[in-house]
């Protein structure tokens, strides 16, 4: 180990920025002269609003001045923006609660919706139990009928209650297939286009890992599954795949074979973004608990939109992931409350994590001869327990030197658990990208938390003494008690299920190896494809950038109900 | 042979530091006179002169089990007398304060017995009967694992460990619980929960900075020791991470 120059600094520009006409290397500050709540112009908004409600309803509601702290509102100090990271946008904290961002409610959103149905199950009783043609052409036509059926219309029946288009017009379903000359024969509007869409390495890949199969990506709308839960998805693609094979193929509603397609449509042929949790965490499939980190990392576009950059494509994944897992799955599934955010947004916001990761492709470059502008398998380091180490220990040492050598970084990262998850990231990162070894990029952060907890005398909150202290102990070497490679590990894996500042952080080592190796999926070439569809509401390959744009309100999500309610 | 503690690699005088506190043998020197009236007062938990609460009658009072743990086991003055457990909780910031979270933990263990701690980033907290706790409190105000400016007890509303400093060397207190007076003394006017008290308590001048360099036991490249200049502590910690890592398929090095 030893420290190497690097010139970049990319968090300055948002230390200048949020500490306006301060020294952001001076060791004091002013406190007790902002003007308390004053200082926010959201907060002074949230009061607004709050008298309004007050009046309308005759209950009271957010009332700082009287309600924190006895009488001493936020605000004694600098209330703070945030630059979501890599965007330039500015934001203040409250816009990155999910509740107040239409983009991070719509990310969520468009995985809940989401299942993949392959089409091979269904196409074999077609042909082989009822003796039907199956063509490219009636292929379309069953796709014309499903793009009716599945948003809530009726098919078959002559007098049936639909939904309203207006209220669901996210929902829709397209089809992939590695097979290049049945895609050709599928109308574009249906077909979402591998060769088009990735780099064509990476389309190569996929295309041969789907192989002649073709499944389809469905979305259902994003109203039906706020109302019910994940666990609807499945079953009300199903529905609706049943009755438009019934309505393409002229088949019989009651016949037996009808049994075979539902099944096919819910249980066999059918792809879950989540599996269950047990009753202790309990909840259906497409909830978050069972989103394992490789099947995430393949829902995270970045690597088809950067693929010479697996440092920015982990740090998306990290944005993303700790939103969904940190701020949605533990911050409100899990425990409930608003605090959760500020632990997460440290990882995505001003630049500091993505400092820290460039320096440690920097190190891989300048002593291992890595180059992560060129990524590929065969160039990567051998994952020793000495290189980990190596790694693991310049990146940490940097990253707490930056801290150190810049006192209004560490003011922004305020609590341990930020840096703490900070830190740890740029390590895993680090050694999973240069290694391609998700394992070893686990490796690397725990003895990142060894480090940080030795060298300051602190981590994070309570829960850090739990994973982050044993956690040695089952990465790198594969335990049969304990072990699992870091693609099949997820947010209820033994030590991860209730610790906020890990699991998306997780997801983006385990992502980085693969990045980090040129691979074109992580876990399922099947998710990587569905995601990488235009269509869909929200962008998975810009995932901090649409949080931005819902942050100032320039983003546009599906699901309003504003036609069935009052004009206002 | 008799295990003896070596509290902690390093050649650093931070980590010098972490092994004097921690070892009981050493004398920790005392830097400040706090009564013991101040300290109850500043703790909170009951009115100076008053009796302690009781969470059970005194042992001797009460039948007590056939247990051969507890004839091995002397119990504390407060848990004879059966004491509510109560608290006192520090925060200490980064800018070389004498002691530090994990530090405190590693340090009451070895030093006090009966407690209860627990460690944050930004506070650390240590249970235990109240007058047990009296007595502990007493010892980390009154030596040099205290300093007045950057180390604050506080029971809720602690964040300050990672925020520069006030212009006058203070830490950051959103209660402003203790103040510096004109005559470079701080005071405490509210209780560690922040309720105003009837009068203030001094707990002597902030050190200087050097005294703070001397005593930190937190490594710090821009205002102390540089963490990547103890060889030593860094080696240790990566040998005990490949010990760990390696020991499910070789027990044995």
């Amino acid at each position: 180990m030893a420290k190497i120059e690097r010139a970049q600094k990319l968090f300055l520009k948002s230390l200048k920025e949020k500490f306006q006409g301060q020294d952001v290397e001076g060791e004091t500050a002013s406190y007790f002269t902002w003007g308390g709540m004053a200082q926010s112009p959201r907060k002074q908004e949230f009061i607004k609003a709050a008298r309004g409600v007050e009046m309308d309803r005759g209950i009271s509601m957010y009332d700082p001045a009287r309600c924190h702290l006895g009488g001493i509102p936020l605000g004694q100090r600098q209330l703070m923006t945030y630059e979501v990271s890599q965007s330039g946008v500015y934001v203040e904290g409250d816009d990155l609660h999910f509740v107040n961002n239409s983009a991070m409610q719509q990310f969520w959103d468009d995985i809940r919706r989401t299942v993949i149905v392959g089409m091979d199950l269904a196409h074999q009783t077609l042909q082989k139990r009822l003796g039907k043609e199956v063509t490219p052409e009636t292929i379309n036509e069953y796709l014309h009928i499903l793009n009716h059926a599945m948003p809530g219309a009726a098919v078959v029946q002559e007098h049936m209650v639909e939904t309203h288009p207006g209220l669901v017009d996210d929902c829709y379903v397209k089809v992939f297939t590695g097979d290049d000359e049945l895609a050709d024969d599928i109308e574009p509007q249906f077909l979402i286009n591998i060769e088009k869409l990735f780099p064509a390495d990476q389309a190569a890949t996929l295309k041969a890992a789907t192989g002649k199969s073709m499944y389809q990506a469905i979305h259902i709308p994003t109203i039906v599954s706020r109302t019910c839960d994940g666990g609807t998805t499945s079953r009300w693609s199903a529905m609706q795949i049943g009755m438009s094979f019934i309505g393409a193929y002229r088949m019989c509603a009651g016949e037996a074979a009808v049994a075979d397609l539902s099944y096919a449509a819910k249980h066999a042929g059918v792809v879950q973004m989540a599996s269950h949790l047990p009753a202790r965490r309990a909840r259906g499939p497409n909830e978050p608990g069972g989103i394992k980190f490789g099947l995430f990392s393949d829902i995270i576009q970045a690597n088809r939109k950067y693929p010479k950059d697996p440092a920015r494509a982990s740090l998306e994944v990290v944005g993303s992931g700790v939103m969904l897992f940190d701020q949605i799955w533990l911050g409100s599934y899990m425990s409930g409350g608003v605090g959760f955010t500020q632990y997460a947004t440290a990882a995505y916001t001003d630049n500091i994590l993505d400092e820290y990761t460039y320096y440690g492709m920097d190190y891989l470059k300048d002593k291992y001869g890595y180059d992560h502008r060129n990524p590929g398998a065969e160039k990567q380091v051998k994952p020793t327990q000495e290189i980990v180490n190596d790694l693991a220990t310049e990146v940490n040492l940097n990253a707490m030197e930056q801290y150190e050598q810049y006192p209004t970084l560490m003011e922004d990262h305020f609590g341990g658990s930020q840096r703490a998850g900070v830190i740890a990231a740029a390590c895993g990162l680090t050694c999973s990208i240069g290694t391609g070894n998700s394992n070893a990029g686990l490796n690397g952060w725990y003895l990142s938390m060894l480090m940080h907890k030795e060298g300051w005398s602190r981590l994070g909150f309570f829960g850090y003494d739990l994973q982050d202290q044993c956690g040695s102990a089952n990465s790198l070497s594969v335990r049969p008690d304990e072990g699992l490679i870091g693609e099949l590990r997820g947010p209820n894996y033994p030590n991860y299920a209730m610790n906020v500042g890990h699991q998306g952080e997780y997801a983006a080592i385990v992502g980085g190896a693969h990045y980090g190796r040129n691979d074109a999926f992580c876990y399922s070439p099947l998710v990587a494809i569905t995601f990488a569809d235009p269509s869909l509401k929200f962008d998975f390959a810009e995932p901090r950038r649409e949080f931005a744009k819902g942050a100032i309100r320039e983003f546009m999500p599906a699901g309003e109900r504003s036609l069935i309610i009052p004009s206002r | 042979m008799a295990y003896k503690p070596q509290y902690g690699p390093g050649t650093s005088a931070v980590a010098e530091n972490r092994r004097r506190q921690m070892n009981p043998g050493v004398q920790l020197e005392k830097v400040r006179d706090v009564t013991d009236e101040d300290i109850v007062l500043i703790l909170g938990h009951r009115a100076p002169g008053s009796a302690y609460p009781t969470a059970h009658p005194p042992l001797a009072e009460q039948q007590e089990p056939d247990c051969p743990i507890r004839k091995i086991v002397t119990a504390t003055d407060g848990a004879k007398a059966g004491d509510r457990v109560r608290y006192i909780q520090f925060t200490d910031s980064m800018f070389n304060a004498p002691s530090q979270p994990y530090q405190r933990t590693y340090t009451e263990c070895y030093r006090f017995r009966g407690i209860d701690p627990g460690t944050l980033s930004g506070r650390q907290i240590v249970e235990c009967r109240e007058r047990d706790l009296e007595k502990y409190s007493k010892f980390l105000v009154e030596t040099e694992m205290f300093d007045s400016a950057r180390i604050g007890i506080r029971g809720a509303t602690v964040h300050g460990h990672s925020l520069r400093l006030a212009e006058d060397g203070m830490m950051f207190d959103m209660l402003q619980r203790c103040l510096l007076g004109d005559d470079g003394i701080v005071r405490y006017v509210k209780n560690q929960i922040g309720e105003p008290l009837d009068r203030a308590v001094a707990v002597g001048k902030p050190m200087d900075e050097a005294w703070m360099k001397k005593h930190s036991t937190i490594f710090h490249s821009l205002v102390g020791s540089a963490y990547r200049d103890d060889a030593e502590y860094i080696e240790y910690i990566q040998r005990i991470h490949s010990l760990r890592t390696k020991y499910g398929f070789m027990p044995k090095e």
